[in-house]
């Protein structure tokens, strides 16, 4: 397990596509070869960062309250938040980390495309109208509502600082490595540049600049991988069976490609993946944030029901180029080094194919996207952990809901600058670990801490503040001990033979572990404030299901 | 009266919700099937052609829960409009 290249690069490629960290796996402890400095992607990259910059002296000038700055004045319609929580979740590193998988393995890469995917439905089903009838910038505003503010907040800013911190770090190792090896930049430079330009994008534009940044950025991605599959197809006359043919014909698996058991064979192992990466979206503090940014529950469904769409059709595309990939790529001399390893890893997987079907051009419009998209997703964790602190800790906590609007404004601000500082000397600090397990964490806690809380709050009237609580941190202990005892820390950071616990992303096990905690001791709860937690249940059950109008 | 007919309303809303969660669930996880010894069957190749039937599933999954989605938004605007003249 320790150096097998395969479980690396799931590492990364869960990662990539939960949130979409970017992390390859591959790319963090492996031996990489940096590019020549791509002139044309640099061209693109600049073009792109030139409108973003405009973008965002634009939002300044509406960014006045830190309700716009949380939100855009929840002024965002259905289709813009959409794309924007496409561009938010949806990564290039999506792209090159599943189509990898799909190039070593053919239809086992596809799980976690799969996994990525299915989230959203179930966040249209349950949550998506009821967070946004009950909260007004996180969705720890909705647990609260319920719940004694100060014991509920404490938790789920916790829940939501472990989860956008260890994001951060994985995503800027991630965005370093990655950015030296398609741009040729040094290490720390990638670092730098990437927190520079999210702190303009987030400090002056707040929530408005970031939601056009991943609008422009999601529709790049879309652009790009489109492209990508069209000349895939157009290679073999539009016809995907000639494409599974061909690439059956090319991979040394023959055949076995077309169905699973090349990577993966344990069934425990897929639903161990399948859990942590559906649950876990649904717990996300970043993606629930963009719920908030329009202007009614209508509005909050069309968003998740467009982005759901948008990575259907992603998703959907990553069978044509992964195994547009198998046919391109395989065997082709100016892809593999002398050492006869594909040049870059298989994470460069579809930046090779788009240099195959597209020449120069596509390559450098892929690179450059695949920056952009650093940018896009660092800029939604800052704001949401900008928010944390600002809103949920100084606003709610310690003002008691009535903070000095300048100073939440201002305290929003430097909390910005501050975690993207931390975000450099983290992503520095870390530049020489193995961070897959720091990658995994996220998932999990989002999975096992927020998702449940928030769920049980919402449709379970039995739930109080003690048992939630409890739940909480049952889960949060619970996922960081048995990540710790698997074979990500156990066998590759610490080095031992064999792990304790067998498998990588626990959240099967944790996230019932922290509901049935809630449960029980919400049962045997007896304390008066339970019962105002229960009676709470009934009180906004109208406000939830209607919205503020109709229950008024 | 009013408050019974707004309650039931509700708990239609939430069963429905439950049930489109539900069956989105089971499509999803029944991808694990490929994983176990219904895999081969699974895996069988359709006809002549090389488009396996986990392939087909893969893509079936998305985009059924994609119409999941599309029926549950309308099937809402219909219900919204019935609870507005209740």
């Amino acid at each position: 397990m320790k150096n097998h290249p395969v479980s690396r690069l799931l590492f990364g490629v869960v990662c990539f596509c939960s949130y979409p960290v970017f992390v390859a796996g591959a790319g963090i402890d492996g031996d990489l070869q940096r590019q020549s400095l791509n002139p044309l992607a640099i061209l693109i990259f600049f073009l792109f960062v030139v409108a973003t910059l405009s973008i965002t002296y634009w939002a300044a000038k509406k960014t006045s309250t830190s309700s716009t700055f949380y939100n855009a004045g929840g002024k965002i319609t259905g289709l813009q938040n959409g794309t924007a929580i496409a561009g938010d979740f949806m990564s290039a590193a999506s792209l090159l980390g599943i189509t990898g998988l799909i190039f070593i393995g053919g239809f086992d890469g596809l799980v976690l495309g799969l996994g990525a995917f299915t989230g959203w439905p179930i966040m249209l089903f349950l949550l998506a109208k009821r967070v946004r009838n009950l909260g007004n910038y996180t969705f720890i505003d909705v647990v609260s509502e319920r719940l004694d503010k100060t014991q509920i907040r404490s938790v789920a800013i916790l829940g939501t600082i472990v989860t956008v911190i260890l994001y951060l770090i994985a995503q800027m190792v991630g965005a370093g490595k990655l950015i030296e090896l398609l741009f040729g930049l040094p290490y720390e430079y990638a670092v730098v540049i990437v927190s520079g330009l999210v702190l303009a994008y987030v400090t002056f534009g707040g929530m408005l600049a970031t939601t056009w940044v991943q609008i422009v950025k999601a529709i790049l991605l879309l652009t790009g991988v489109t492209m990508t599959a069209f000349l895939v197809l157009l290679q073999t006359g539009f016809s995907l069976d000639n494409l599974f043919q061909a690439a059956t014909l090319k991979h040394p698996k023959g055949e076995a490609i077309l169905g699973p058991g090349v990577l993966f064979s344990d069934p425990v192992q897929i639903v161990t993946i399948m859990v942590s990466m559906t649950f876990g979206t649904l717990g996300l503090p970043h993606i629930l944030m963009r719920l908030f940014t329009v202007s009614d529950m209508v509005e909050a469904k069309r968003s998740v029901a467009y982005a759901s769409g948008f990575m259907g059709y992603f998703f959907l595309l990553l069978v044509v180029i992964g195994f547009g990939s198998i046919i391109m790529i395989t065997g082709e001399s100016q892809f593999y080094g002398t050492d006869g390893k594909l040049i870059g890893g298989t994470n460069m997987t579809a930046i090779h194919l788009a240099s195959a079907v597209g020449g120069d051009l596509l390559t450098g419009f892929m690179s450059a996207v695949t920056f952009a998209t650093i940018l896009a997703v660092v800029a939604g964790l800052t704001v949401s952990g900008a928010a944390a602190i600002s809103h949920d800790f100084y606003a709610q906590i310690l003002c008691k809901g009535k903070p000095d609007e300048k100073k939440e404004l201002f305290l929003t601000r430097l909390t910005t600058v501050v975690i993207g500082v931390i975000a450099i000397l983290l992503g520095i600090a870390f530049q020489n670990e193995n961070v897959a397990f720091i990658a995994t964490m996220p998932m999990v806690v989002a999975a096992s801490v927020n998702f449940p809380i928030l769920f049980l709050s919402l449709f379970w009237p039995g739930l109080t503040t003690r048992g939630a609580v409890l739940g909480a941190l049952v889960g949060l202990i619970s996922s960081v001990s048995l990540i710790v005892i698997g074979p990500q820390v156990w066998v590759s950071v610490l080095g031992f033979e064999n792990a304790i616990f067998p498998y990588n992303y626990p959240a099967l096990f944790t996230m019932p572990l922290a509901i049935i905690t809630a449960w029980i001791i919400s049962g045997i709860d007896r304390s008066a404030r339970g019962e105002v937690d229960r009676s709470n249940y009934y009180l906004l059950l109208p406000r939830s299901e209607l919205g503020p109008k109709v229950s008024d | 009266m009013k408050s019974d007919k707004v309650r039931h309303f509700i708990q239609r809303r939430i069963r429905r919700r439950f049930l489109f969660a539900g069956v989105t669930l089971i499509l999803y996880f029944s991808y694990a099937l490929n994983y176990t010894e219904m895999g081969s069957f699974l895996n069988q190749r359709l006809g002549n052609s090389y488009i396996s039937g986990s392939l087909l599933m893969y893509a079936l999954i998305i985009i059924s829960s994609i119409g999941l989605e599309w029926i549950f938004l309308r099937t809402q605007e219909e219900m919204s409009s019935q609870g507005d003249e209740g």
